[in-house]
């Protein structure tokens, strides 16, 4: 962990150096990820609610989603980006060292910049969860915290998933950004909303689902089951088996460059 | 006028290589207008007393700009112009006889052309085929047509025009970052690739009536799915017009004013 906080500050560092650039990106960051949340509220400006969910509710599964992909490119960068690591041959520096390789891979690189893009995502919360309808106790802000360590967890299982791929082909997959992507689109909003067959989807397949959705319906009164309260964590059993194929995949690495 | 047509060649060519690129190109597109629609969807049927839009227009719309999508949007970068001048190289250009405005025109709309070319027409013709609702709905009157491709043609000029004004000041900032970010990503949202402009809140609208960004994408969709009447449909063709003036003038005059104070970056 020291070691991981050691990578960090260098980081942090490095692009202070350029401080009129560092001011200049934070700030384009924050404008460039501004479009997702112009869109929902020019929808809802237009429609009173989505299948009965309001602005709020949607705002807080946007921001659950977004808070967990932003934590994930800004603090572990590395991973996002493996298949550069593994054309550039570097990986082999890294397997060369006495510590942990995941661990790393996360320090490879780390984009501090993006963390105005987490710090946007916490605002669209903290605005969500002002104007919610939602009847707080400490099991629901149980609820609320694990949602948020579950967003985390899917993106990192899904970020890692991804780079053990590069072991078998070297390139990053480009189908794989549409996958993720995609989805990621859509599971910003609450899931319920589409079709049975996209619900099946993100509940087995790719379990988003258990991140802002079936939790939210708890949060929100909809469920009362208390079951509801621990759905997020099913995205655990999603990230264990990630960093199995990871560990399986670089077993049959070979270095591509000198 | 001929050299400049074989760098137009010459990109476009080159583009056309990029195959695998294309196919995942298609597949990006084609799954992200079935999100959007899916999102569309569950938003119309939730239902509402006025709506700027129809859903079938809607749906049209957004297979549309799916298929068009590599020709009209306008965050892009062109890697090696951006590189030529961080690394200098751009003096190499400046030697050659030929005006650097006019050829990067030419270099990025050839670029452009090639990427729409490969990808158009299977997004096309899987979205024709797909199941009500959620398929596009051409129409069969030969005057939208007319006016739809030329306005078409209009507004892939007015692109051009607006990618090299961000070359342009790409000149004086040599950082493609930064604020540079911010002109691209406000230009994306006001073409109405994000969401059509009826959709906007009133204000935001008014805005965007009067730049030229939403004449890119939104005017020539919303056309054609009948959205907009005929008679503004023409008066938009001029306006596009204009603004491609307007632009042309502005790119070439800060270029000139930034070739002369230009610094080259390294040796």
């Amino acid at each position: 962990m020291s070691l991981y906080f050691k990578y960090f500050k260098v980081h942090l560092k490095c692009e202070l150096e350029y401080k009129m650039s560092f001011i200049m990106s934070f700030i384009s960051q924050f404008f460039v990820f501004f479009g997702y949340y112009f869109t929902i509220i020019c929808l809802f400006d237009k429609f009173s609610n989505i299948k009965g969910f309001s602005l709020y509710e949607v705002l807080l599964t946007f921001g659950i989603i977004q808070f967990g992909v932003s934590f994930c490119e800004t603090f572990f960068r590395g991973i996002d980006t493996f298949d550069e690591l593994i054309v550039e041959g570097s990986f082999d520096r890294l397997l060369l060292r006495p510590r942990n390789i995941l661990l790393q891979v996360f320090c490879d690189k780390l984009s501090v910049i993006r963390i105005s893009r987490v710090l946007q995502a916490i605002i669209v919360l903290i605005i969500a969860l002002i104007n919610i309808d939602v009847n707080w106790n400490i099991e629901k802000v149980m609820t609320l915290i694990f949602m948020i360590l579950s967003s985390i967890f899917i993106f990192l299982g899904m970020f890692i998933l991804a780079a053990s791929y590069c072991f078998y082909t070297i390139k990053g997959l480009e189908i794989r950004n549409v996958l993720t992507d995609g989805s990621k689109n859509m599971a910003q909003y609450p899931i319920g909303i589409f079709k049975k067959g996209f619900v099946m989807f993100f509940t087995f397949i790719i379990p988003f689902g258990f991140v802002n959705y079936y939790p939210l319906l708890y949060l929100i009164g909809r469920e009362t089951n208390k079951i509801f309260i621990f759905s997020p964590l099913i995205t655990i059993i999603y990230l264990i088996p990630s960093i199995l194929i990871f560990y399986l995949g670089m077993k049959r690495y070979t270095s591509a460059g000198s | 006028m001929k050299s400049y047509l074989s760098y137009f060649k010459l990109k476009f060519i080159n583009g056309l290589q990029y195959r695998a690129q294309a196919i995942a190109g298609i597949i990006t597109q084609f799954f992200f207008g079935f999100v959007y629609i899916s999102i569309y969807v569950a938003f119309y049927e939730s239902g509402s007393a006025d709506l700027p839009m129809e859903l079938s227009e809607l749906i049209s719309y957004i297979w549309l700009s799916q298929s068009l999508f590599s020709l009209i949007y306008l965050w892009y970068k062109d890697k090696e112009i951006i590189n030529m001048i961080k690394n200098g190289n751009i003096a190499y250009e400046l030697l050659r006889p030929q005006d650097l405005y006019l050829m990067w025109c030419h270099k990025i709309l050839g670029d452009r052309l090639s990427k729409v070319v490969l990808r158009f027409s299977p997004i096309i013709i899987v979205a024709l085929i797909l199941p009500k609702p959620y398929n596009l709905n051409l129409t069969s009157n030969l005057l939208i047509n007319g006016i739809f491709i030329v306005a078409m043609i209009l507004s892939s000029i007015l692109m051009t025009m607006l990618v090299v004004l961000y070359h342009v000041l790409c000149l004086f900032t040599l950082d493609e970052k930064g604020i540079i970010n911010i002109f691209m990503v406000t230009a994306d949202i006001l073409s109405g690739m994000t969401i059509p402009i009826p959709f906007f809140p009133k204000f935001m609208q008014n805005i965007s009536n009067i730049l030229p960004f939403r004449y890119i994408s939104d005017f020539p969709f919303r056309f054609y799915v009948g959205n907009i009447s005929i008679n503004e449909g023409i008066i938009s063709i001029l306006i596009q017009i204009i603004w491609i003036i307007i632009l042309f003038v502005i790119g070439k005059l800060l270029m000139n004013k930034a070739l002369k104070k230009a610094v080259i970056q390294g040796g």
